[in-house]
């Protein structure tokens, strides 16, 4: 008898998953997920197809000018970027897809290149992450899924990423190509910013790190290395979540061991090796404001940043306890940023990381101002509202407001002239990249899989980049 | 091995099953060929879609599509699909193998770049719809055969409301394109499908159009 009120052919069911495999559940599970994804990006993008058709078909029918042929070609070429878009969908990318046209940068798991794609001819850069070390593969997949929330903004202050593959080395990614290069090679070049300049840079990150937030991401590893300069000067946070969300050397229990064992040892390697057999000595400590060892400090800087270590100078203190952190830390990097802007180097710049650690810790002793250097009321005083404690330290609401920032438009810095524009005589002009410091790195990644007999299954079908009418993606 | 209290019907016509829905509404907007977009393009697209979509439910029962438990690919109670083998022989194959040959044959289709393309610049073949055609009609009895013989464990699974829409928008689709010929979906009179009669329901309650 079916219950009152329900239709006759009403059943009940005693749902059980006793008879299956630990297996099948998760997988079941991981099915419903995945299909529950699939149609809420099916509808989505039903929803945004006909958004830019509409919007394009509105703005010819308002050009009174344009002549119609033309219409007609401009509304048949949208049909081709949308056309364009579902095939990119359906394809699998590999290592043989793309030519390298230079090597332009190196990070701590592998280099990126400036690379073509050889039935396109579009440019991108790729950069190539060496599966073996990045350790700890749980953390891989916690990398996967920030990647696909990641990949699915929009945001102009991201780097868009476009697509991922792999082969049994490698994870590569496909990034649009910025040509200005980074920040780091900018202050290298330029020693220090005028605090106009400074003030440009400063804003644009303290949206772009606010873009990041709402995302619901904490950076927690922003340097000048991961500041990107695209074609217009403007700057672009390169891919997060991607490589710092595992970088082991970022763990608290990394920097607790160096300090523990270390003591004064320079290299973690040989903090490594060091064992009970080490030798204790008593560090040296030297004044960063002597001219010479800002210079040795300058000159190992490119170094520093690719080597696996890292360089610590600009996380926050709470990142090192085993406490937690929030979206905070990210505020204190912009202050090591700005000073180092200002100033030349990091506040807290030492000989070792060990000692650059120690100094963050116990940054009220070692947050100094040099006398050699003139920085106005408002830019020290903003510096030492963010390089502070975390229950003192500036929201992003009071970091707008901050007296610094006085004049800045923040609803256009985007669309305003940059200070630096970079020259570019082609699309591959790599003239901002430090790329005779690298022409040891090879030109395609070693023990790399160029047959393409291993393109990868598991990203079979997922692009990471959502459609942009203007977008110059594949 | 379903427990069918006090009706004959197949559990997915059963109410609340046969209601049962992860996507409400019509299919029609993700259905529908956006303007100015290459038809054969979006097809493609689809068809990659719903194979890796019914693949990915498949692998959920593998453990219980068997050679022992579904010796035949078995759609209807009177209805076994029997496979064209190399010498154009019908052949009569366990459900597992039938599926598995199934996915091997579709997959090495889309990864041909001569039937499926993905490089830029390149078409479409001229016999491309009636690939599809082929394509879309295995896959349709991948949907019979788990509709027929295991739906109860998709129940278990609680994973009746997903294969339900994903059923309906391949319905839907296929009849949109004119891949779906209604004569395979209900079979023949002496042989029918046993998912056959879901088509009616939902037309019935507006999840399919007419
Ligand atoms: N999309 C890009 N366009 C142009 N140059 C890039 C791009 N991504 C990275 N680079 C260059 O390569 C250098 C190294 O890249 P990146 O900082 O991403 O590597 P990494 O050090 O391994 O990353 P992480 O920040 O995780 O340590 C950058 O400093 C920059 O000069």
């Amino acid at each position: 008898q079916p219950p009152p009120g329900k239709p006759a052919d009403y059943v009940y069911f005693d749902r059980t998953t006793a008879g299956f495999s630990e297996d099948a559940v998760q997988r079941a599970k991981a099915a419903q997920l995945k299909l529950q994804h699939y149609y809420k990006v099916a509808v989505d993008s039903a929803i945004e197809r006909n958004t830019r058709r509409v919007d394009m078909e509105r703005k010819l029918a308002a050009d009174t000018m344009m002549p119609d042929d033309r219409k007609q070609r401009q509304l048949l070429q949208l049909g081709k970027k949308e056309t364009a878009f579902l095939r990119l969908r359906r394809t699998k990318l590999g290592l043989e897809d793309f030519r390298t046209v230079k090597v332009i940068g190196k990070g701590a798991f592998g280099e990126v290149r400036l690379v073509q794609k050889t039935d396109t001819g579009k440019i991108y850069a790729m950069k190539t992450l060496k599966k073996e070390e990045m350790l700890k593969k749980d953390q891989l997949a916690h990398v996967r899924a920030e990647r696909d929330v990641l990949a699915e903004s929009d945001s102009p202050w991201v780097v868009q990423l476009y697509y991922s593959f792999q082969d049994p080395m490698y994870l590569y990614l496909i990034m649009e190509f910025l040509p200005g290069g980074d920040l780091m090679t900018m202050l290298i070049k330029y020693d220090t910013f005028s605090e106009d300049v400074t003030r440009f840079y400063i804003a644009e990150c303290v949206l772009a790190i606010e873009a990041v937030h709402k995302l619901g991401f904490i950076h927690r590893d922003i340097k000048p290395d991961n500041i990107l300069i695209d074609k217009d000067g403007h700057i672009k946070l390169s891919d997060f979540g991607l490589s710092t969300g595992f970088h082991k050397q970022h763990d608290a229990s990394y920097y607790q061991r160096l300090l523990d064992s270390a003591n004064g040892v320079v290299s973690p390697t040989a903090a490594a090796q060091a064992g009970r057999n080490s030798v204790m000595v008593d560090p040296i400590h030297l004044t960063m404001t002597s001219k010479d060892q800002i210079a040795t400090w300058k000159a190992n800087r490119r170094k520093l940043a690719y080597s696996t270590v890292g360089t610590p100078d600009y996380i926050a203190p709470e990142i090192f306890r085993q406490q937690g952190y929030g979206k905070e830390c990210d505020w204190w990097s912009l202050g090591a940023i700005m000073f180092e802007c200002l100033v030349g180097y990091p506040p807290f710049c030492s000989e070792s990381t060990h000692e650059t650690y120690q100094k963050i810790m116990h940054w009220q002793y070692h947050l100094v101002f040099p006398d050699d250097v003139h920085l106005s009321r408002e830019a020290e005083d903003l510096i030492r509202r963010l390089i502070t404690s975390v229950d003192r330290r500036m929201n992003v609401e009071q970091i707008r407001a901050h007296p610094f920032f006085y004049g800045v438009d923040w609803q256009t810095i985007r669309h305003i002239d940059a200070p630096f524009v970079p020259h570019l005589r082609s699309i591959t002009d790599t003239s901002y990249f430090p790329t005779d410091e690298l022409d040891q790195v090879p030109e395609e990644p070693q023990g790399a899989d160029t047959s393409g007999a291993n393109k990868d299954l598991a990203f079979l079908g997922y692009t990471f980049k959502r459609f942009t009418l203007n977008s110059n993606a594949f | 091995a379903s427990p069918v209290s006090g009706t004959s019907k197949p559990l997915f016509l059963c109410s609340p099953f046969v209601e049962a829905a992860l996507v409400k509404g019509n299919f029609k907007p993700i259905v529908m060929l956006p303007k100015y977009v290459e038809v054969n393009e979006w097809v493609a697209s689809n068809i990659f879609d719903f194979y890796q979509n019914v693949n990915m439910f498949y692998g959920v029962i593998t453990e219980c599509c068997t050679q022992e438990s579904c010796p035949t690919m078995c759609a209807g109670s009177s209805l076994n699909y029997t496979w064209i083998n190399q010498d154009r022989k019908s052949v009569q194959l366990p459900a597992p193998t039938y599926i598995d040959f199934v996915m091997t044959w579709v997959q090495n289709l889309l990864d041909d770049d001569t039937i499926f393309p993905t490089k830029a610049g390149r078409d479409f073949p001229q016999n491309f719809p009636s690939t599809i055609k082929h394509v879309y009609r295995q896959l349709l009895r991948v949907f019979a055969h788990i509709y027929y013989a295991h739906y109860h464990q998709i129940l278990h699974l609680r994973s009746e409301p997903h294969f339900n829409s994903l059923f309906a928008h391949f319905l839907a689709f296929g009849r949109e394109y004119e891949l779906l010929d209604i004569k395979d979906l209900k079979g023949a009179p002496n042989a029918p499908v046993s998912v056959g009669p879901l088509w009616e329901r939902w037309k019935e309650m507006g999840t399919l159009e007419g």
